[in-house]
């Protein structure tokens, strides 16, 4: 087990720093999986999770886990944006760039190019290489595998994750400077992970998704002697045409008692907005379809046409 | 005794409003002058913490509002004024759109049915698109200052430079095709046939008047030379003349370690190859961290105005050249 940086940097005025990244298993192999969290410094699930997935496999590496074995190089990169995550920043926070718009970078450009770049560097050679996310302020996510036009092997592999959702999106310009978007030029099969809202920490998803990791650590036959307790809930399939946006027409403050990851029927109220100054009910938002409720507005204060949240349908 | 009413020369309008949480709604306006003929506009103020371009639309209110007071039919076009595509950002000086914190000139063509970033980016180019000409006034950001410059796409070169070159600004800047860029307003609308150029002047949270008065001289001309403005009105004539910059020529200047840069030169000079163009230096003690020297022969056109600086940060563009153009000492 090593602990490696994979870009050191002096500061204007800080101390210098550096990003640092577990490397776990036999280090003369290429690595077989690669796990990156906290590209955004405020989404916290992801470096929580895999900060203890590092604990856990260390342990293994070092043989203090009877009967369980590393058979593949795993590289954990717990968070990317150190200084977003210690001064609460979503953005590299100099300059406010997203490091998630930065790839694939370059290693003489601006600072968030070159972390980039580096991320980049470091896990080129996976095999598996898994990008978690939570949202942002306003949304809370069910956990969920995202592909962005995925190859069929992405679309059975997304599975081993045993979680209940797996959701297939067409890739836009918007993500084209993502690291998902730079991993398929690279090959090997890439996931995106959704759990939570940002800003917060969710013991339960973080719970489901160290499960979801270790579970996919296992089929991949990274990991061997691992006994999970529980089994597999269903796991659903959604295609870029079952997905619906709840936007809402109505401003105010919305209120909502749901929580994301139930199945809800047509025509059931996700919400309501209540008129901010005198407390009237404004309307309500209801769901026009049957599906699962992926995402969920957190946020109450709500301006016209933001979004409630997201349905996904069987059909 | 009956009273006119004063002759209406421009009038306001809502391109779209919105209503926000509690008790208030966003709206975009805009400013239109004369009717018919070729209509050309001017977007400012997509970033909320660039104001050169708002102060251009000023000045240019000011002088169609005098010929139109004056020779009302030498204005045989439309000129429509944009000046805050981020009225939020704007007024809380937040270069995103506030809440979503949204980078807008990211978010075109846009959705009338998306989010509020997404809805003024679908407005605009429901408003903007079929002008002869739309441009699309930048003002760099907080870190650097930047000479007054076009920047065209290279997929649209050929249409925009020969339009560029009559701007009389001082660098045409044609870059590579990146495909982040391709959701910005110029490009949205250049794709759809719309002729859009983006200017880039000054630096953030500044005006830079003498940079607008130069500007305005080339829109103008350029108008003219669209049929929006009469040929008899006397423009003053274009005393810059543009560099051609492109991926060949350009050096970029990153910082090799993170401080305080202390320019040793003027912004907009003709520097040599060698010249020291400023140092990094350190605020814990009297050390100089770095040394930053002119790659080449040429024009300073970019010089960090924010003096901190990380490893990789900007520091200076320069266009490698054997001519000092106008304006450049």
């Amino acid at each position: 087990m090593a602990v490696s940086a994979l870009l050191r940097m002096t500061a204007p005025m800080r101390r210098d720093f550096e990003i640092p990244y577990h490397d776990l298993g036999d280090p003369d192999q290429p690595p077989r999986v690669a796990l990156v969290a906290g590209l955004h410094g405020d989404e916290i699930n992801g470096v929580f999770v895999l900060s203890r997935l590092a604990n856990f496999l260390g342990g293994v590496d070092l043989g203090e886990r009877a009967a369980q074995t590393l058979l593949g190089r795993v590289i954990i990169i717990p968070a990317v944006n150190v200084l977003g995550l210690n001064i609460r920043s979503r953005t590299w926070p100099f300059d406010k760039t997203d490091i998630n718009r930065m790839f694939p970078g370059y290693d003489a450009g601006e600072t968030s190019q070159r972390i980039a770049h580096a991320v980049l560097q470091v896990t080129r050679d996976a095999r598996y290489r898994i990008d978690l996310h939570s949202s942002n302020l306003d949304i809370e996510e069910s956990p969920q595998v995202r592909l962005y036009d995925p190859s069929p092997g992405e679309r059975s592999t997304a599975f081993l994750f045993g979680l209940p959702a797996v959701v297939e999106r067409p890739s836009s310009s918007l993500f084209t400077a993502t690291i998902g978007h730079a991993w398929q030029g690279l090959g090997g099969e890439n996931f995106v992970i959704q759990a939570g809202q940002a800003g917060n920490l969710h013991l339960a998803y973080c719970e489901r998704l160290f499960r979801a990791l270790v579970d996919f650590l296992r089929r991949t036959g990274t990991l061997e002697g691992v006994e999970l307790s529980e089994e597999d809930e269903d796991s659903y399939y959604f295609g870029p045409q079952q997905s619906l946006q709840l936007i809402s027409d109505y401003a105010g403050i919305f209120v909502s008692n749901l929580h994301p990851g139930r199945w809800v029927q047509a025509g059931d109220v996700i919400g309501y907005v209540y008129h901010g100054f005198d407390g009237e009910i404004h309307g309500e938002i209801r769901t026009p379809v049957a599906g699962l409720l992926t995402a969920l507005r957190r946020q109450p204060l709500l301006c016209q046409g933001d979004l409630v949240g997201r349905v996904h349908t069987r059909r | 005794m009956p009273t006119t009413a004063p002759m209406r020369i421009a009038h306001q309008e809502e391109i779209l409003t919105l209503d926000l949480p509690y008790c208030e709604q966003l709206a975009i306006s805009r400013t239109i002058f004369g009717s018919g003929g070729p209509r050309v506009a001017i977007v400012a103020g997509i970033h909320g913490d660039e104001v050169e371009g708002l102060y251009a639309c000023h000045r240019l209110a000011r002088w169609l509002t005098e010929l139109c007071r004056t020779r009302p039919e030498a204005l045989r076009g439309t000129v429509e004024l944009y000046p805050g595509l981020n009225p939020l950002g704007l007024d809380t000086l937040q270069r995103w759109v506030p809440i979503y914190d949204a980078d807008l000139n990211r978010a075109f063509p846009g959705d009338d049915a998306g989010l509020l970033p997404q809805r003024i980016a679908a407005a605009a180019m429901a408003h903007l698109d079929g002008a002869a000409m739309v441009i699309d006034v930048h003002a760099s950001n907080i870190y650097l200052r930047e000479i007054p410059q076009v920047r065209i796409n290279q997929d649209f070169a050929e249409r925009l430079v020969p339009l560029a070159r009559k701007m009389n600004l001082d660098v045409i800047w044609v870059h590579g095709a990146v495909t982040v860029l391709e959701t910005t307003l110029a490009h949205s609308l250049n794709a759809r046939g719309t002729p859009c150029l983006v200017v880039e002047m000054g630096v953030g949270m500044r005006l830079t008047p003498s940079f607008t008065e130069q500007l305005i001289v080339g829109i103008l001309g350029l108008w003219q030379e669209l049929g929006v403005l009469d040929p008899s009105v006397v423009i003053p004539p274009p005393d810059h003349h543009p560099l051609l910059a492109d991926d060949t020529n350009v050096h970029y200047l990153n910082a090799e370690t993170s401080g305080l840069f202390v320019p040793a030169v003027e912004h907009w000079r003709a520097v040599f190859e060698g010249q020291v163009l400023g140092n990094i230096v350190s605020a814990h003690d009297g050390e100089t961290l770095s040394q930053i020297r002119s790659p080449a022969d040429g024009i300073l056109f970019t010089l960090r105005e924010y003096p901190l600086v990380y490893e990789g940060s900007l520091m200076a563009r320069i266009v490698a050249t054997d001519t000092v153009p106008n304006g450049a000492a």
